[in-house]
Order: structure tokens, then C-alpha cells, then sequence
């Protein structure tokens, strides 16, 4: 039978490997031995995830390969989801993500939200195409801090600019931070339109995403 | 080594609200038809001055005759992808033959039609392997199969090239007289150098070499510079410079040379004003 330390390794190589199967069948075996979930969580998946995102950042892996890895990241969270204790007062940060309405392209918004949730917020996900009063009456509803907006389209980019007007007119402009991120967008871009923070990678939007929310 | 083109053109679909005001169209249904695109299509060229008319005006023809579903927009954010019809990439291989008889696709064909016996010049451009998947499947699957069914992935790929052979046979069959190629999500920035390769070892070089061979001379083919760049980085194709008489804009001097030189790809067609100061065009041979 294999040690508490060598499962949390092999499901951290799994996650880097991108190996789903084996990332399930290492988490069965770990609860099977009766080691406590939340270790293997992150010591072991997010471990792997975050040593995926180190090779993002040396362009040792690409945006295909840190996919790949997150879904061997999820196959253990879902096999270990079941054992993990109840949350107490663990307040998470919310963050809501989407990609702006009339752009169904969600590769980079998908990384965004991996690599934020992998951190420690907790991601509302509204998808692809998403219209945009969407993004304010779901972050005024769950109270969130933070709006992720995604495009790859130069049609779409004022989509953006409209989000922050719309929670302007909510009253809610002091209360969210707001990011963009996308192929055409541009820290100028974000200047214009006054987002908060403009970034060019899912790595980088992480340390955005802390940077904004005053986090350590 | 793939290089990346920096692509902020490709991206630019729907259609200002300007010519949509003038022409007094009704979105989504102008969408829809021939005649309406066409007007369209020979609206926003007089508009940007361009050298051809570009159908048509979105990246969700093709996926949506295999089955993909499509969200048609309106007059200023144009048709594009509603929910996945596959949740799996060995589904792919059972989605229907493209039939350019009916539905969009046919609606697009006969717009080019009536562009050309009107005298302009037509560009159609059709999408490559990934802009269509992004319809019709979460691209995840496809990574994934990319790196652990490559089996599976080479069939797929082969449907989409025999797809995308007979959309462009039929096209060219319409009168269509410039073919446009693109597949921006499936640019190395996306995919990774490695995958990247992979994909013009797998699809791209031996599905234009067959696309070149179908044309005959008969229309040029148009690459997005990425594409360009994917085979130059492969070694798969070379440039061959061509010497203009003057100083063109890119657009034109592909005009000009329609019949002469089979491929093109050195800026993207939508960079309308893109001049080509050196007189110099480059034509994209492949090995």
C-alpha cells in the first residue's frame, strides 16, 4: 500500500501530467487509506496546478496543455469533494467570469477561472456570450468583488466599457473591481474604458485579481 | 519554430451600424439570404474601399451545415456559436455531410454568385478545423484527444478536410475567384508550438496542397498570416517575391494576380490598407 506522501505525489504528477485517470484512481486509493481530503486537495492537486503554471510562465506549457491539467485537477476534487470537511467560516473571495456578449471564444476565460480558483476565490462562471447586465445583477446577487471580463473580438471590447457604465448606475462601481483580459485588449484599452486591471496572462490575472482585492 | 501573427483583424466579425442603418436591412433575417448579404457584402466594400467583397460576414457557416447550433445576433453583433452539439470528439466523426444545396451555406454560395455576375470580385472565407470546433464542441475534448487519441483525431481532420474540399469545389463552381483560409483558433499562441506543428503535419499542409490542386489557377487562395507562418515554420513552404509595377495595397495586387499566383498569405485581407511599399508580393509556396 502506497504512503500518505507518496499518493499526495502522485497526484500532483498526475495533475502535471495531465493524466485524469490515474489523478481519480490515486484520489480513490488515498481516501481508501483514510488520509484526510483536504491535504490531498492541496498538497497534491493544487500542488500539481500550480507547478503547471510555473512551466506556463517559463512557456513550457501552453494554454492546451494547462486545460488538460485542470481536468485532471477536477477528476481528483470530484473524487474527493464527498470526504472534505464542511467549510466553516472560510469566507472565499467571489469573483464572477464571463466572456462579453457576442464572443463565444472562452479558452482564456476558462484559464482565468482555473487559475483564480486554483488560488483560492471562488469563481461564479457565466459562460460564454454572456449579456452584459448579466455580469452586474450576478455580481450585486452574490456579492462579489471582483468581474473577470473576457473577448477576443474588437466587436465586442465595448461590451466592457458598457459593463462598467451599468454598475456605475447600479451604485456598485466602489464595491467591484473589474479586469479585463482577451486578444485585442490592451492596458490602454483598460485605461480608457477605466477597468481596474488589464491583464495578458491567466498567471498574471492571478496576481492582478490579489493586487486589486488587497490580498497577501 | 512557429511564429505568431498578432492577430487583431480576423476578430473583426459583424458589421458597423452605419451600413446597416443605410441599407435598411432587418437583422437577423439579412443574415439569412442571398440578396441581402450580398448587398451587404458590396456595401461594407464600398464602404472600406476595398478591393473585393468578403463573405460571409461571421466563422459559423460551416460548423452550422454539419449541425452546429448557431445564435444569428443582429445587425451589430453577427451569428456565432449557442450551445455545443458534441460532447465528445469521437461525435464529430458522426455529424452530417456539409450539403451546399441548402440551409446558409447555399444562401452564401448564390450571394457570391450574384456578387461576381455583378463584376466584383469575391472572397469567401472559410474557416479552419478549430474556429469550427469552437461551434460545435468545448475545444478541451479536441486537446485532449489531440494528445491522447490521435487516431481518432487524424479521422476527424480528414472529415474536415473533405468538408471543407467540397465547400470550396462548389464555391469555385459559383464563380467564387478568391478563397480565404483562416483558423485563428487554432494559432500557436493558442495551441503551443508542438501542437501547433502537429496540427499543419496532420491537416494543414496536405488539405492545401489538395485545396490548391482543386483550384487550378481558377481562384487564388488567401492565407490568414498565421497559417502562413504555421507552414513556414514547419518548412513546409517557402515565399517566392513577385515584383508589382507600383505600389499596391495588398487587397489589390491579390486581384491582379489572380490566375498567376495560387497562394497568398503575407497580411491579412482584412488589413484593407495595408500598401505593400517594397512593390514586392509574396506568394506562399508549398513544398
Amino acid at each position: 500500500m502506497s504512503t500518505k506522501e507518496e499518493l499526495l505525489k502522485r497526484l500532483s504528477e498526475g495533475v502535471l501530467e495531465m493524466e485524469e485517470d490515474d489523478v481519480a484512481e490515486a484520489a480513490q486509493e488515498y481516501i481508501d487509506a483514510g488520509y484526510p481530503a483536504l491535504d490531498a486537495i492541496n498538497q497534491g492537486l493544487i500542488d500539481g496546478m500550480n507547478q503547471a503554471s510555473e512551466l506556463f510562465e517559463e512557456e513550457e506549457y501552453f494554454v492546451t496543455d494547462l486545460l488538460l491539467c485542470s481536468d485532471a485537477m477536477y477528476a481528483g476534487i470530484n473524487v474527493l469533494r464527498p470526504y472534505l470537511p464542511e467549510e466553516k467560516n472560510d469566507v472565499k473571495h467571489k469573483c464572477v467570469i464571463g466572456v462579453v456578449e457576442g464572443d463565444t471564444h472562452d479558452i482564456g476565460k476558462n484559464l482565468v477561472k482555473i487559475m483564480l480558483e486554483t488560488a483560492g476565490f471562488e469563481m461564479i462562471d457565466l459562460g460564454r456570450d454572456v449579456p452584459l447586465q448579466k455580469f452586474v445583477d450576478t455580481a450585486k446577487e452574490r456579492e462579489a468583488e471582483l468581474i473577470c471580463l473576457s473577448t477576443l473580438m474588437t466587436t465586442t471590447m465595448p461590451g466592457m466599457e458598457e459593463i462598467i457604465h451599468l454598475l456605475e448606475k447600479e451604485g456598485l462601481r466602489d464595491k467591484v473591481k473589474v479586469m479585463i483580459g482577451g486578444g485585442p485588449v490592451s492596458q490602454n484599452y483598460a485605461d480608457k474604458i477605466g477597468a481596474d486591471g488589464y491583464s495578458t496572462t491567466a498567471v498574471e490575472a492571478v496576481k492582478l485579481a490579489k493586487r486589486l482585492l488587497a490580498i497577501a | 519554430m512557429i511564429s505568431d501573427f498578432r492577430c487583431t483583424f480576423d476578430n473583426a466579425i459583424g458589421i458597423s451600424t452605419e451600413i446597416t442603418k443605410d441599407l435598411k436591412l432587418s437583422f437577423p433575417d439579412a443574415y439569412m439570404h442571398a440578396d441581402t448579404m450580398a448587398k451587404i457584402a458590396h456595401a461594407m466594400k464600398q464602404k472600406e474601399g476595398a478591393a473585393f467583397c468578403m463573405l460571409p460576414f461571421c466563422h459559423t457557416v460551416e460548423a452550422e451545415a454539419m449541425g452546429g447550433i448557431v445564435n444569428m445576433g443582429d445587425g451589430n453583433l453577427g451569428p456565432r456559436a449557442k450551445e455545443y452539439c458534441c460532447t465528445s470528439a469521437a461525435e464529430l466523426l458522426e455529424l452530417p455531410e456539409i450539403d451546399c444545396s441548402k440551409g446558409r451555406i447555399y444562401e452564401v454560395l448564390k450571394a457570391c454568385q450574384r456578387l461576381r455576375e455583378q463584376g466584383e470580385h469575391v472572397a469567401l472565407m472559410i474557416s479552419g478545423p478549430f474556429t469550427i470546433f469552437n461551434v460545435l464542441i468545448d475545444p478541451k475534448y479536441v486537446f485532449k484527444a489531440m494528445r491522447k487519441q490521435p487516431e481518432l483525431m487524424r479521422d476527424i481532420f480528414q472529415k474536415i478536410e473533405r468538408e471543407l474540399l467540397t465547400y470550396i469545389k462548389i464555391a469555385v463552381e459559383y464563380g467564387v475567384d478568391m478563397i480565404s483560409y483562416a483558423d485563428s483558433s487554432g494559432g500557436v499562441n493558442i495551441l503551443g508550438p508542438k501542437m501547433a506543428e502537429q496540427v499543419v503535419m496532420d491537416f494543414t499542409y496536405d488539405f492545401l496542397k489538395k485545396a490548391i490542386e482543386l483550384l487550378d489557377g481558377k481562384a487564388m487562395l488567401l492565407l490568414c498570416p498565421k497559417t502562413t507562418l504555421a507552414l513556414i515554420g514547419t518548412e513546409k513552404a517557402c515565399y517566392v517575391d513577385h515584383e508589382l509595377p507600383e505600389v499596391m495595397r495588398y487587397g489589390e495586387a491579390c486581384v491582379s494576380l489572380i490566375g498567376q499566383v495560387p497562394v497568398a498569405g503575407q497580411m491579412c485581407i482584412k488589413n484593407i490598407d495595408y500598401q505593400l511599399e517594397n512593390k514586392k508580393f509574396r506568394e506562399i509556396r508549398l513544398y
